[in-house]
């Protein structure tokens, strides 16, 4: 009798053991489904989004492309026409004159200063009293 | 028993189990045979053909894709970018996919956001053909609204394309005929789009991954991927304000002149960069598929010419530095010179008694080049004309480089000596000779004539190279002081710029054009020059095809330089001095 139940209890666990096994399988399954089924969506999803991507590049070239061509000289006369303005070649130009400094001479004391000395007196005076920094500053040894 | 049996047994039993047997055995061969011949054509299949079967399987559900490289972008000196990468669409359609009840729709719609021709659309659509172009490369705006359509059998495919900025005129580019163009295909033609094809296309990569039965991808499954390369991008030593005042000068000019076609070159005499590179006629390069491909042609660097009077400028440099001459050297002139049996003229076929050197170049008398050319010497004459890059192309980075040899030394006859030294009977492009006359405002130095200053941040090695010494720093500013006084009392006068009549130097140049070995009365006509004389900023070169001045029909001489080539030299000039804020020096 007790070796009939353990028999029965024995088949029992075969059943069970090969159910758990079948269960684990389809959990698996189901699982893996589960999983690429994501997989798949998410790839979907990152084509729409390069897709999306493309376009936004192709609306970013568009724009770079204006900007570009707001700065070439063709626009920018144009435009400049447009406001009423042109080109004109000066009249004159500044001529160069000769330089006061003597770039030749050695780096050293600096040359005398030439000023009367009734002039020196004045614009002591003057700057002291109306304090021309720009005077002061010139003047100042 | 079994013994018994069998014995027991009446002797037809035993023919029927051996046949039966027999039967077995046969259909257990043939099953054999039948199951060997599956297996071996599963075999064949399965083995043999395993390679070929998995690559058309594989292009079942796997796609390979190319992906193509960003084109380097191209900049000016001031990093104006001159060409964009945009993306355009091309419309195409399947017919097969179509239903007929929804041809009309799809016509329809397609002609009105595209402007194609309904009709014709309605004939591709009635085909048999799978696949058929509607319109190629418009602009993202139409594709959107082409999008919205929902046409069915419809697809967009994108493409790269390049942009290019606008030239003087509608229907032109900046810099067309310098930068070239970009086919179709992708590669560059003609400028510098085919000469830099290789930095500036970079490297494809490409993409292989699975798709669906929707024939869409599938990203997250097993692939390969290799991301592409983009190409360098190019910063030039071009000048796009100066270059579009070069175009709107020289194409004024061009119409002034009522000329075949006109050219300019600008350099930076110190380091032989291109500051502007403009041809007239040009063409738009957004639109190459409409134009006429003569206009491809850059007459620049394509386009050889007898220089003329300009060459005398190489001519008296090469034999002032030899010591031949000085710019006092006084000669005899009696407006002709018989060479090798030929009788050869100055220009005005008047006799100028005596002259200095000076006084050759102001007036640019041929006789006193031949002689400047005879005091040095053959053999000295023609080294010059190597040392000052006249005896070899000018190996500038632009694709279509034109160039016609000289002949030998030992093989030149004494006539062609002496027509060279006043620049006729020698073939060269613009590029060579304004690269010969910057020697003179180099302080005697060949500056190699170059477009591009950096490739990506790679520079240019040119630059780092030392420059050769072709004529002494002395020698130079002789030649320059003799240039001034072209413009100061010479024919150089029409190209004087106020402020600067004491600081411009400048030669003219008028050769008549060849044809079957006979000159005509057609003439190229030519001014070099450069500012401030003492310190340059800029040299130029301006050249004039077949120029018909107004009443030349009367006085050919109208079509000479200083009528034609000077006053767009001067246009330019004064541009550049703006721009650059060039002050002349004080005298």
């Amino acid at each position: 009798m007790a070796g009939a139940v353990a028999a029965e209890r024995l088949r029992l666990n075969m059943f069970g053991h090969a159910y758990m096994a079948v269960g684990a399988v389809v959990i698996v399954l189901l699982f893996y489904l589960a999983i690429a089924a994501q997989i798949t969506q998410a790839s979907y999803d990152i084509t729409r989004l390069q897709d999306q991507q493309r376009q936004l590049i192709a609306e970013q070239d568009q724009l770079r492309y204006q900007e570009v061509t707001l700065h070439a000289p063709a626009q920018v006369q144009q435009q400049a026409a447009q406001s009423g303005m042109q080109r004109v070649v000066p009249s004159s130009y500044v001529q160069g004159t000769e330089v006061a400094v003597d770039l030749e001479a050695p780096v050293g004391a600096s040359a005398s200063d030439t000023t009367p000395l009734w002039l020196r007196a004045v614009a002591l005076v003057v700057n002291t009293v109306g304090g021309t920094r720009d005077v002061q500053a010139a003047t100042k040894h | 028993m079994s013994t018994r049996a069998l014995s027991a047994r009446r002797p037809g039993t035993v023919d029927r189990v051996g046949s039966a047997r027999l039967r077995v055995l046969s259909m257990l061969a043939l099953a054999i045979v039948l199951a060997g011949m599956v297996w071996s054509r599963l075999a064949y299949w399965q083995v043999a053909q395993h390679g070929r079967l998995t690559v058309q399987a594989q292009a079942q559900y796997r796609e390979f894709v190319q992906l193509p490289a960003m084109r380097g972008a191209v900049f000016d000196r001031n990093l104006t970018q001159l060409v964009v990468n945009t993306t355009v669409y091309s419309a195409f359609v399947s017919p097969d996919q179509i239903v007929a009840a929804d041809r009309d729709r799809v016509a329809t719609g397609l002609a009105g956001v595209l402007g194609v021709d309904q009709a014709k659309v309605m004939t591709t659509l009635q085909s048999s053909s799978k696949f058929a172009y509607i319109a190629r490369r418009f602009p993202k705006a139409k594709a959107d609204k082409l999008r919205t359509l929902k046409l069915p059998g419809v697809g967009l495919q994108e493409e790269t394309q390049r942009s290019y900025l606008p030239g003087i005129a509608s229907g032109t580019t900046l810099a067309a005929n310098l930068l070239g163009f970009v086919d179709w295909n992708g590669a560059g033609r003609y400028g510098l789009e085919e000469k830099y094809q290789k930095v500036l296309a970079g490297t494809p990569g490409y993409i292989s991954s699975y798709r669906d039965l929707s024939n869409r991808e599938i990203v997250l499954g097993s692939h390969t991927h290799q991301d592409p390369v983009p190409g360098s991008d190019l910063v030039l030593s071009v000048d796009a304000s100066v270059q579009y005042a070069a175009e709107q000068a020289l194409a004024e000019g061009v119409k002034r002149d009522k000329a075949e076609s006109g050219s300019v070159l600008i350099m930076d005499p110190a380091t032989g960069g291109i500051v502007a590179w403009a041809d007239y006629p040009s063409y738009n390069a957004n639109d190459f598929n409409h134009t006429d491909a003569a206009l491809f042609k850059d007459n620049v660097l394509s386009y050889v010419y007898e220089p003329g009077s300009v060459m005398k400028v190489v001519t008296l440099s090469g034999a002032l530095n030899a010591g031949a001459i000085t710019p006092t050297t006084v000669i005899n002139d009696p407006g002709y010179l018989k060479v090798d049996g030929f009788w050869i003229y100055d220009w005005d076929r008047r006799n100028h008694g005596n002259i200095d050197y000076t006084y050759v170049l102001e007036h640019s008398l041929n006789v006193g080049a031949m002689k400047a050319m005879l005091a040095v010497g053959h053999d000295a004459y023609y080294k010059n004309l190597q040392a000052f890059g006249l005896t070899q192309p000018s190996g500038i980075d632009v694709a279509g480089e034109s160039f016609i040899p000289l002949p030998s030394a030992a093989q030149m006859q004494d006539a062609q000596y002496a027509t060279t030294s006043f620049g006729q009977g020698i073939d060269v492009n613009m590029v060579q000779m304004l690269a010969a006359t910057n020697v003179v405002a180099n302080g005697g130095k060949y500056a190699p004539p170059h477009l591009v200053e950096r490739m990506g941040t790679q520079i240019n090695p040119l630059l780092l190279q030392s420059q050769r010494q072709v004529i002494t720093p002395a020698t130079a500013a002789k030649m320059t002081a003799m240039m001034e006084q072209v413009v100061q009392k010479g024919s150089g006068w029409t190209s004087r710029i106020r402020g600067f009549e004491l600081d411009q130097a400048g030669k003219t140049g008028t050769s008549q054009i060849p044809v079957n070995g006979k000159y005509t009365q057609d003439v190229w006509t030519s001014f070099v020059g450069f500012l401030p004389a003492q310190h340059p900023k800029f040299t130029m070169l301006v050249v004039v095809r077949k120029p018909h001045y107004p009443g030349s029909e009367r006085d050919w001489t109208l079509n000479d330089g200083y009528m034609t080539a000077e006053p767009i030299w001067k246009q330019i000039a004064q541009t550049i001095v703006v721009d650059w804020h060039i002050t002349p020096d004080p005298h």
